[in-house]
């Protein structure tokens, strides 16, 4: 059973992560500072919220507004 | 069906969840969540703030504490989750919940990858509960706490999704899709 669960998982996160790229604002995310804009793209990549808003050096929810004002959906 | 008694939510879904228009069912299904203390370090604006505050004044939220020995646990849980490289990674935070979630039974509220994951591929979490926006929703719509719009069964989603920016995974969204338009006929 492990293995098919693995095998779904990843064949799931590359869409969610192709959604997240796609439909992310790369001219918003750009025009970011360094330490937010790398944030940003930990979070398309990995979609995690937590260690994302550890890297900005915000608080969860300013991170999560961020994550918005960038188009970048919540995919789970 | 009776409503649920504890759950545990970890920050990160709680600070999501608090942007959807209907946030306080969450209290109408569980008699209290639990939520971690650093929950309060990481909210910053007055709505969320006087969302929380209300929550825990009316005790329908309170803060968890986790003790030496559940941090112990959720230390192992991580490292045995990295075991798992193609996995996505587990933190601080997700660990405690299911450790919480494992030890006392709560229901594990959390939209990580590695939390929703762990029961299926780790023997000793097989019995924790996870769920993630889409089964709280949808559990609202089975104990009659949010009437769904049966000439939409799609629409509680949908505007879940609108308020916090969220896609659900389509094949989990269709079958909670699925369900509503089921209970819809039988009412």
């Amino acid at each position: 059973m492990g293995e098919d669960v693995i095998k779904e998982f990843l064949e799931w996160e590359v869409k969610a992560r192709e959604l997240r790229r796609r439909m992310a604002d790369w001219e918003f995310i750009n025009k970011q500072p360094p330490r937010i804009r790398e944030a940003l793209k930990y979070y398309i990549e990995k979609g995690d919220l937590y260690v994302a808003s550890r890297i900005a050096g915000l608080s969860i929810e300013e991170f999560n507004e961020l994550r918005i004002k960038a188009r970048i959906p919540n995919v789970a | 069906m009776l409503r649920r008694e504890f759950a545990i939510a970890d920050t990160c879904f709680l600070i999501d969840w608090s942007r959807y228009r209907r946030r306080d069912i969450l209290f109408r299904l569980f008699r209290t969540v639990f939520v971690p203390e650093n929950v309060l370090n990481e909210v910053k604006s007055e709505n969320v703030i006087t969302w929380i505050s209300e929550g825990l004044r009316s005790d329908k939220l309170a803060l968890y504490t986790p003790v030496s020995d559940e941090v112990e646990e959720a230390r192992e849980l991580i490292e045995e989750s990295r075991l798992h490289p193609q996995l996505p990674s587990m933190d601080l935070p997700e660990a405690l919940c299911l450790v919480i979630g494992r030890r006392r039974g709560y229901i594990v509220l959390t939209e990580n990858r590695a939390a929703l994951l762990a029961p299926k591929l780790l023997s000793k979490y097989r019995d924790v509960e996870v769920w993630r926006a889409l089964e709280v929703l949808l559990n609202a719509i089975r104990y009659n706490i949010i009437e769904p719009d049966c000439s939409n069964p799609r629409k509680v989603f949908d505007e879940y999704c609108h308020d916090t920016l969220h896609i659900f995974p389509s094949k989990t969204l269709n079958e909670a899709i699925r369900e509503v338009e089921e209970l819809c006929r039988r009412t």
